[in-house]
């Protein structure tokens, strides 16, 4: 008789473990014939020459410039509002902490016409009025696209950037501060390199959420062509007026734009930190 | 000089009361303490990282109790070491002295030196995250030495370090103080590295402060029972008569035992032995005679997972112990005449 050790079979598979396994795979590849399928039919629709044609016509230049500019401005703007508040919800007790958390969800969660439509009601209230009347005027204008955008994507910021700092160990700004940081220099010095890949990753999001947002802006600065027409605005304009073609072309650029933005993302999600 | 007066922090749910504490220049100070003890509350608090609910902290007689972290000039090297990912080993060291005004070939020979006392030098630009254990800790340390601090503040600095490291890191960090001459304050849970590095040290349990003194004075004479029970119930043996036997070694009478000692500057007073070093055999060992002792015992106490026999060898009652298993499996009974040896290397002199 040998006294010894049976080699574990690890290859075999655990009983009810396959229709477990086929199940999930099955909605996984479902999902994805679905998405994939839809672009499939926008390239059925069209050819390469109208798209390029399309592309490059006026209305549509006008569009994605504008577009690129509201929602580089609104980023900027949601950013260096979110960060600072993110930080404070994120690193501070206060009484009443749990209502502004709630109040700060508020515009993820409100529909953006909803939203849109508080805005315009503010601008018809007196102190809404002067600001229109004497500051900048927002009602169907430039500035109204770019503080709707600002409304929708600052709530989406703080979300991000909060779990971002969530993440970050107290500890390392403690450290900071007995090597001679002051509060504000552990921040910038300690706090922000470490939270560098999330606020990078939170720029790029809300920023591609900015340049597809609609609801707010078509309800606050109103969908005027070539004046207050970003690229979803021209989706809509182009369909009221059953120009499917150039509606294919701006839906083709919105999704380069935001297949772009993911891209950037997942290199930031796995990049080390600069030296 | 360092003095803590009445100092009482509290933290969540933990309170730090009436802390009274002195911690003499150029001194190697060790916190004592089990988990939860209030040790790192202790050292962040005199580090600033807390606001104190009373008391006073007096460095050099200036009162440092509401001064900012940035501004007491204390060097802390936290447990996790802490250290920077978005710099090398370099940046790390130089992180304090940015802003400081500080001419860049100053910083560069104060990074060498560093890199230099600390076997940093070919780490220098290397990525933090790669570094093992015992450089990661070396690098902390550098860090905080680099902006000259008036006092080092270690919590736990080997205790996430393999006990071959740590057992390096120890004479390192004694050779740095020796060198720098920094007062040092050293949290840890470890008895052994307390002993071995303090000149000072002080029990805290519970968020008080249970005795301060010397490893030997804490070791021979502890305070109240939450001390004896801490460093593990010592014996202490009173020694009257000690005689050469040459090979460097003496023997010492104490109550009825003759006891085999390296030789001590200074003469034998008394004798420490923790339970735990001392080998009970119901049966006589084989091999040299030395330090075996015959005995019979007294009382037989469950521990934990260990059992304590109460033996009485000569004039003293001493307290041995073994694995429950072990003990079972001897089958000793009260009564029972059984052999103790006394290892020889974990006995502490007085």
């Amino acid at each position: 008789m040998t006294i010894g050790f049976e080699k574990p079979q690890s290859t075999k598979k655990i009983k009810g473990e396959k229709p477990f396994q086929a199940a999930l795979m099955g909605a996984l590849v479902l999902l994805t014939l679905l998405f994939a399928g839809i672009i499939v039919s926008l390239v059925a629709y069209t050819d390469l020459d109208t798209l390029i044609s399309t592309i490059v016509s006026p209305e549509i230049i006008y569009a994605i410039k504008l577009s690129l500019f509201t929602a580089t401005v609104s980023t900027t703007f949601a950013m260096l509002a979110a960060i600072p508040a993110a930080y404070a919800i994120s690193h501070f007790q206060f009484p009443g902490k749990s209502v502004v958390d709630t109040i700060l969800d508020l515009p993820i969660v409100i529909s953006p016409i909803a939203l849109g439509a508080a805005l315009l009601v503010f601008f018809n209230t007196p102190a809404g009025a002067a600001i229109e009347s004497k500051l900048i005027r927002f009602v169907f204008e430039v500035p109204g696209i770019i503080l709707a955008q600002f409304m929708v994507i600052t709530a989406l910021a703080v979300r991000l950037l909060k779990s971002t700092f969530d993440g970050i160990d107290p500890r390392y700004e403690q450290v900071g501060r007995t090597l001679g940081c002051t509060k504000l220099a552990a921040f910038y010095k300690v706090t922000l390199p470490l939270a560098r890949n999330g606020l990078i990753a939170a720029a790029i999001l809300t920023w591609a959420r900015a340049i597809g947002e609609f609801g707010a802006t078509v309800t606050l600065a109103g969908a005027t062509k070539q004046k207050t027409e970003t690229l979803p605005i021209a989706i809509f304009l182009n369909l009221a007026t059953a120009d499917i073609e150039k509606a294919v072309a701006v839906i083709f650029i919105l999704i380069a734009i935001a297949v772009l933005a993911l891209i950037l993302l997942r290199r930031i999600s796995s990049m080390r930190y600069p030296r | 000089m360092i003095s803590i007066n009445d100092l009482s922090v509290h933290v969540g749910d933990f309170s730090l009361t009436d802390i009274d504490l002195q911690i003499n220049d150029q001194e190697y100070f060790v916190i004592l303490g089990p988990t939860g003890a209030g040790k790192t509350v202790l050292i962040e608090a005199l580090a600033g990282l807390h606001r104190c609910r009373g008391g006073m902290i007096l460095i050099d007689d200036m009162d440092i109790t509401s001064v900012p972290p940035e501004q007491r000039h204390i060097g802390y090297v936290p447990q996790d070491y802490a250290l920077f990912p978005f710099t090398t080993v370099a940046g790390n060291i130089t992180f304090g002295l940015r802003g400081r005004h500080t001419r860049q070939k100053t910083t560069k020979k104060k990074v060498n030196t560093l890199a230099h006392l600390l076997h940093l030098s070919h780490l220098l630009d290397r990525d933090v995250r790669t570094l093992s254990g015992g450089e990661k800790q070396r690098v902390a340390l550098a860090r905080a030495l680099a902006t000259s601090p008036r006092t080092l503040l270690l919590d736990e600095p080997l205790g996430s370090l393999d006990v071959r490291t740590a057992k390096y890191l120890r004479l390192e960090l004694r050779r740095l103080h020796k060198e720098l001459g920094v007062t040092t304050i050293h949290v840890t849970h470890n008895l052994i590295e307390a002993e071995e590095m303090a000149d000072r040290m002080a029990i805290l349990n519970m968020g008080t402060l249970e005795q301060v003194g010397t490893p030997e004075e804490v070791f021979f004479d502890p305070r109240t029972e939450t001390v004896a029970d801490l460093i593990g119930t010592p014996n202490i043996l009173d020694c009257d008569s000690v005689k050469h036997i040459g090979h460097g070694l003496v023997e010492a009478a104490c109550g009825g035992m003759s006891i085999i000692l390296p030789l001590h500057d200074g003469g034998i007073k008394k004798i420490a032995v923790f339970p735990r070093d001392i080998y009970v055999s119901a049966t006589k060992p084989p091999g040299p005679e030395l330090n075996r002792f015959q005995g019979v015992v007294m009382n037989i106490q469950p521990f934990s997972s260990l059992t304590r026999l109460t033996v009485k060898v000569g004039n003293n009652q001493l307290l041995a112990e073994l694995p429950k298993d072990i003990f079972e499996e001897m089958g000793i009974k009260t009564g029972q005449a059984v052999f103790l040896i006394l290892k020889l290397r974990r006995l502490r002199i007085h």
